[in-house]
């Protein structure tokens, strides 16, 4: 049958379907990182004389994930499945959601826990969610208050403190 | 890719935090951080939470003294911390030994003891090189003698190999050319553990964890790892007097605060653990753990750690470490 | 002293109204600190125990002792709500407990957590009771092959977690093998894989990695999901909230599972909770007889580790109690806490205290009836957690996600991680790759690599010392049997097939 798709589909769509494959392209990555991880590994000790030295593991861990990632390469190669169109609406709403919480992440260093996390649910209320301003604005108020009454305050757990002094 | 993003965003992070100003003049009217580099219940947070427990109890203090665990890295982490609080004078930490040996063998331990405001130290901990009750040796002759007949096959478990323990047996093992294996165990336990279930034949230990498997009849202690014999054990002799002259490997215990802490806050801390150090029940604790406890000043201390330093670069190049600093 | 007069004399101890409320304190406490990550066990002991100088040791250790214990039963709460990990004993729990909240089945996970703490978590002091002294010279005799034999063994359950594609899942393990080998290594101090970082060098926590490849990973792909991210359905009345009786009967062989696995990984003091849940959870799916449905919300894969990780803590006090060997953290400090008041624990410590030994074994009996009876009516109230409104759930989540990562070491620096390892678990989810054999492989993979070289390093190189023992040589050759499973299942496939197409 895969045949048959490839056979339908021509030489440069399937080039381009092994380019957008994402089993391809994770495995790539994780031969990369295979690759590195034995290069590292080899500039240390492998074994001296009080036993096995900090190359000694990761040496070998490294050439099976790029043995594992080969071969899961040429598995999907061998019966490479139709490209789905990936649904990049939501992968987008996705990513923006893990964009801001990395904002807010690296703002909590500078206007401390409170503040970010208040600015973070009231961004992902309207953005994400598509709700009100208004609910969104007292939705990050009470969830902020909250996390203030349940650690700092009642149980003494140190939140990240900004400029603001909390 | 992932990875090496979330370390630059931290990192951004961490200098806005560190962005306090320095305060102008000292006097203690908000909880003083207590830095240890250990986990809940290691050796340096008891150690810590010990001096903390003791300036509350004596109000030595106007305010209370927290202890906080930054583990990790042996004391990088601590030792980050301690550089993030430059100039803070609510900042103090209880440093050893490793404060200074994690900079000289790692490039990435930057922030070095030195660097930070020494307040005193407090304490020297000798050890015990103990067998198990029925081991057939009585003496560290007879153990380096058998280690001579069968070269790597006799083994003392020990942690890092930063550890004192490990130091020892590398000076043991130059001065008298025999070999035995060294294993590491991350915990103090497991450690205990292999001796006990007969897996190594000998450890170092702190006086302290061996004291109750002695007295329970498990373990017997053959040498002490100490300038003068230990008032808890009067029959053991130590190594020097067991026969082999190799340096001593003093492993202390003492106060640093942050980095750039003004003299009047240091002057406040250091009277404050002599104070502490003058309490019977610090003296009690001194007893039940067998520490020797000689008050060295701030002024003092800075040359003494640069000269110990010295000393520990000197005593890891004999042993094949590789120093970077 | 006779262990029935013992008992009896623990009894007459933890029975005095003083030492029942300190039991009661300590539960409580330990349920608390159990359900909010961010707050650790060892953490809230140290934290104590100035209050407990003015104490007697007896109550002292009956209320520590009982912040250990309780912490393992509130930590099932934040896994089966909301995919948050709060200790690391609890992880294996997210997976089928998650599972069970998505189907509408929240009320009896958490029922179902509780009454498997309570049955493992009486097992296991039963078995403190009555073995102590055998079970500790047992769990001397582990060497570091043994230990190196038992890793092998967690990490051949990768073939059980791996859901479709085995080599997907070998990969994911790989890559938390790669992540937790960075930091120093103990044996010469090297950094490894530490990219000039210094916050590297003690390498990363693992309720951080957890957190981020679990909860945030859940919530982006949910969002991901658009239109199906609704609500998660709480169906109402009682009934519901509470486990049927043929869910309990299912989980009949994992409460056996979950006592015995536990009890016999606690003891040993280089082993671990999350590794007796994780062994616990895949001796549970090897001999279900619908090992497909795991993962997608069966009882059983609740009932098994949350009993592990609970007659873990009977089995860690073994070492601590008749030796005075601590096996983690919170034990240490415990150890600690006993020599800060006059307490000498140790093998003495048995005949020269008999109060701080009997009754704090006495005490658990009650601590478990104790927690039962405070966690249960507590299962409807935190099902409500899930009808909050999904856009203030999600927010929630990472808030409290972020609380638990920032709590671990009071590091910003986590947080970026945090961050960092929810892309990681997302990316993952997207391409289908299993995340827990990851966290399989970070919880396994260091105890692994240091058992192997401590083995090693013991025989000189010679790789036979790995299978010389009886325990190791058995343990490894469950791992290659458990290895060759889907081949197996491959077989026995097709021979179904073969027979289906013959008839």
């Amino acid at each position: 049958m895969t045949t048959e798709f490839r056979q339908r589909r021509g030489r440069g769509r399937v080039t381009k379907d092994i380019l957008r494959n994402g089993d391809v392209l994770s495995a790539a990555a994780l031969a990369a990182l295979g690759v590195y991880v034995f290069a590292e590994a080899w500039s240390w000790p492998y074994y001296n004389e009080d036993g096995p030295g900090p190359g000694f593991f990761p040496v070998w861990y490294g050439v099976v994930m790029v043995v594992l990632s080969l071969a899961l390469i040429a598995m999907t190669i061998a019966k490479l499945p139709r490209a789905e169109t990936p649904d990049w609406q939501g992968i987008s709403r996705a990513l923006i959601t893990w964009a801001a919480f990395a904002i807010s992440a690296a703002l909590m260093g500078w206007l401390g826990f409170l503040v970010s996390f208040a600015l973070l649910t009231f961004f992902m209320i309207t953005y994400v969610f598509r709700q009100p301003a208004v609910t969104a604005g007292v939705a990050a108020v009470i969830a902020a208050a909250a996390f203030y009454l349940v650690f700092p305050f009642a149980l003494s757990v140190p939140l990240p403190t900004g400029v603001f002094g909390f | 890719m992932i990875i090496r993003l979330s370390p630059a965003l931290a990192a951004l992070a961490l200098v806005a935090a560190s962005a306090f100003p320095a305060h102008a003049q000292f006097k203690p009217t908000k909880q003083i951080e207590f830095v240890v580099h250990g986990g809940p219940g290691s050796g340096n947070d008891v150690f810590a939470r010990q001096l903390s427990t003791i300036i509350d109890q004596e109000k030595l203090a106007p305010v209370r003294v927290q202890v906080v665990n930054k583990p990790g890295g042996g004391a990088t982490t601590a030792a980050n911390y301690m550089a993030s609080k430059k100039g803070d004078p609510y900042t103090i930490a209880c440093f050893t030994n490793i404060w200074l040996l994690n900079p000289l063998v790692q490039k990435a331990a930057v922030n070095r003891l030195q660097d930070m405001s020494p307040i005193a130290r407090l304490v020297v901990e000798p050890a015990l090189v103990v067998v198990l009750a029925d081991s057939p040796f009585k003496t560290l002759a007879q153990f380096i003698d058998a280690a001579k007949a069968n070269p790597g096959k006799l083994k003392w478990s020990g942690g890092s190999i930063l550890s004192r323990e490990n130091t020892v047996r590398q000076l043991l093992m130059q001065k008298t050319g025999a070999r035995w294996q060294f294993i590491s165990f991350p915990s103090g336990g497991e450690r205990l553990a292999a001796l006990l279930g007969g897996h190594v034949e000998m450890m170092i230990v702190d006086p302290s964890e061996a004291v109750e498997q002695i007295r329970g009849g498990k373990f017997r202690a053959i040498a002490q790892v100490s300038e003068h014999r230990l008032p808890g054990f009067p029959d053991v002799p130590t190594i020097k007097e067991a026969g082999f002259d190799i340096p001593n490997v003093p492993q202390m215990r003492g106060i640093v605060g942050a980095p750039g802490m003004s003299p009047e806050a240091v002057a406040y801390y250091e009277d404050l653990f002599f104070k502490v150090s003058q309490t019977p029940a610090w003296k009690k604790f001194l007893t039940d753990s067998h520490l020797d406890g000689e008050f060295v000043r701030s002024a003092q201390l800075k040359p003494f750690l640069i000269n110990f330093e010295g000393t520990l670069r000197e005593i890891l190049k004999g042993t094949g470490a590789k120093v970077v600093r | 002293m006779d262990v029935l007069n013992g008992l009896l004399h623990g009894f007459a101890v933890a029975l005095q109204p003083t030492n029942l409320f300190w039991c009661f304190v300590g539960c409580f406490l330990g349920t608390v600190v159990g359900i909010l990550p961010g707050l650790g066990p060892a953490a809230t002991i140290a934290l104590l125990l100035p209050l407990t100088f003015k104490m007697d040791p007896a109550g002292g250790i009956i209320m520590l002792a009982g912040i250990y214990y309780g912490a393992k039963y509130g930590g099932s709460t934040t896994s089966i709500l909301l995919n948050i990990p709060g200790e690391s004993s609890s992880v294996v729990t997210c997976i089928d407990g998650h599972a069970m909240a998505k189907n509408g089945r929240a009320g009896p996970a958490l029922g179902i957590a509780a009454i498997a703490s309570f049955v493992a978590g009486t097992f296991g002091i039963l078995a403190l009771t009555l073995l102590a002294p055998p079970v500790a010279s047992f769990a001397l005799q582990f060497s570091s092959p043994e230990y190196f034999a038992l890793m092998c063994l967690g990490l051949a359950l990768v073939v059980l977690l791996s859901g479709p594609s085995l080599i997907k899942g070998l990969m994911s393990l790989f890559l938390g093998l790669w992540l937790t080998s960075i930091g120093t290594d103990l044996f010469s101090a090297q950094a490894r894989f530490v990219f000039g970082q210094s916050e590297l060098l003690g390498g990363m926590d693992f309720v951080v990695v957890a957190i981020g490849v679990f909860a945030i990973a859940e919530v982006l792909a949910s969002i991901d999901g658009g239109e199906k991210a609704r609500m998660l359905p709480v169906p109402k009345g009682v009934r519901n909230l509470l486990p049927s009786w043929e869910e309990l009967k299912a989980c009949r062989f994992a409460f056996i599972n979950g006592s015995v696995t536990g009890f016999i990984i606690g003891v040993l003091p280089g082993a671990g909770s999350a590794i007796s849940s994780f062994i616990a959870y895949g001796i549970e799916k090897a001999f279900s007889k619908h090992p497909e449905k795991f993962g997608h919300g069966v009882p059983e894969g609740v009932a098994a580790p949350e009993g592990a990780n609970n007659s873990d803590s009977g089995g860690a006090l073994v070492p601590l109690l008749t030796l005075g060997i601590p096996g983690g953290g919170t034990t240490a400090i415990m150890l600690s806490a006993l020599v800060l008041w006059g307490v000498r624990p140790g093998p003495l410590l048995m005949t020269e205290s008999p109060d701080v030994f009997w009754g704090l074994v006495a005490s658990m009996y009650i601590g478990n009836v104790v927690l039962l009876i405070l966690n249960l009516p507590m299962v409807p109230v935190f099902a409500q957690i899930l009808r909050m409104p999904v856009h203030v759930l999600f927010p929630v989540i990472l808030g409290i996600s972020l609380v638990g990562a920032y709590g671990v070491g009071g590091r910003l620096f986590d947080v970026g991680l945090l961050v960092g390892f929810g892309l990681l678990g997302y990316t993952m989810v997207k391409l289908k790759y299993p995340t827990a054999p990851l966290i399989l492989g970070f919880v396994l993979g260091d105890a692994m690599e240091r058992a192997l070289r401590q083995s090693l390093t013991m025989s000189q190189g010679d790789l036979g010392i790995l299978v010389r023992g009886w325990i190791s040589a058995t343990m490894l050759a469950c791992a290659v049997l458990i290895l060759l499973l889907p081949l197996l299942g491959r077989f026995n496939k097709a021979r179904v097939q073969a027979i289906a197409e013959g008839g």
